[in-house]
């Protein structure tokens, strides 16, 4: 019987088969999914914003830059190896459009980018990712498969 | 920034004033009778937040209006798909079914409401503190709550640890339900509170 786990706005929550970790409702946020299929075991981190810009304070689980390395070490303290993880992402996507707006404010793809760059720094290959997009997500990351379920209101349903 | 329990009260009491100017203006606007609950003033984690929208994939329509001026802040409507519908519907005076995810002139029907609704408000808020208040162009967004509502907190690409915001029930007779927040900027909130003397 697997229990599905749910993860807030910036948090994270780990996991071992056969639990579910799911989040719900993602916009511009980015849900990080790390797993390693040997001990089958993986974690899900909901990010809010791309960088703590080496000025931590009050929740570190909100920023790219530190919730992933916080989760690899709780993922890790489950028995996974470093060099079997594999990560996934979902979210990141521009909910509203206001006219005029330079691309650097879009804060989805900014998130993206620095999740896609943190992976890079601590040796986490980035398998697939599926953000942008002007809608919301809600996933559910299955620890024992690797296998990220996407859903949307108006773009369907998959699995990637 | 701490509040105390008279601040707490006048906020209540400028959310009371201006959302009862909303609540006009949208009455006259769609011809039936607009209800607007007495503002709460919560002061929450930004995590916690997400709460107030209920299910946060549940598919809402969202007016989303910035407020500009010297105590810029965010105001968002948010309506449950069914209500949005009917709302459209009353001020296109048809009673035709439309989808509010594709129909361009149903969404910019709704953005009008968030318009009229904020300016009524910003008005209402700018007589009783003297500080000039505009609304933005409004945006729309129809989809997951949730998703709509962390766009928001972070548009700018910051987060506050504490959110400060008024929130009032909206419910039309018949069958419109909705929810509307004003949340002024971190900055605002010390001016606000500054003008209204206390």
């Amino acid at each position: 019987m697997s229990t599905v786990i749910n993860v807030g706005m910036a948090d994270y929550k780990t996991a071992r088969t056969p639990d579910i970790l799911m989040t719900a409702g993602l916009g511009s946020c980015i849900g990080i999914c790390i797993h390693d299929p040997v001990v089958r075991v993986g974690g899900l981190a909901h990010i809010m914003l791309p960088t703590a810009n080496g000025n931590p304070s009050g929740n570190l689980f909100k920023y790219a830059d530190t919730a992933i390395e916080l989760m690899l070490k709780e993922i890790l303290a489950l028995g996974a190896s470093k060099m079997r993880l594999k990560a996934k992402m979902a979210g990141g996507a521009q909910m509203f459009s206001f006219p005029g707006k330079p691309p650097i404010l879009k804060i989805g793809d900014r998130n993206a980018e620095a999740v896609e760059q943190e992976l890079k720094r601590i040796g986490i290959p980035l398998m697939i990712a599926d953000v942008g997009g002007s809608f919301g997500r809600t996933i559910h990351f299955d620890v024992s498969t690797g296998e990220l379920k996407i859903r949307t209101i108006q773009h369907g349903e998959k699995v990637i | 920034m701490e509040i105390n329990q008279i601040q707490l009260d006048a906020l209540k009491e400028i959310g009371n004033i201006g959302s009862g100017h909303a609540a006009t203006a949208l009455s006259t606007l769609l011809q039936r009778r607009i209800d607007m609950s007495v503002p709460e003033v919560w002061t929450v984690s930004f995590e916690q937040v997400a709460g107030i929208v209920g299910q946060l994939d549940a598919p809402q329509a969202v007016v989303y209006v910035k407020v500009e001026g010297d105590a810029p802040g965010k105001a968002v409507f948010f309506f449950p798909i069914p209500s949005a519908e009917i709302m459209a519907q009353a001020l296109f005076q048809t009673e035709e079914p439309l989808d509010l995810f594709s129909d361009e002139m149903a969404q910019s029907a709704l953005k009008e409401v968030g318009n009229i609704m904020v300016s009524s408000f910003l008005i209402a808020l700018t007589q009783f503190s003297g500080i000039p208040l505009q609304p933005s162009v409004p945006a729309l967004a129809v989809d997951m709550a949730g998703a709509i509502l962390d766009a928001i907190l972070i548009e700018e690409g910051t987060l506050d640890e504490h959110v400060l915001f008024i929130d009032t029930q909206i419910t039309g007779i018949p069958q419109i339900e909705g929810q509307f927040i004003f949340l002024p900027d971190a900055g605002s909130l010390k001016k606000l509170l500054g003008a209204l003397g206390v």
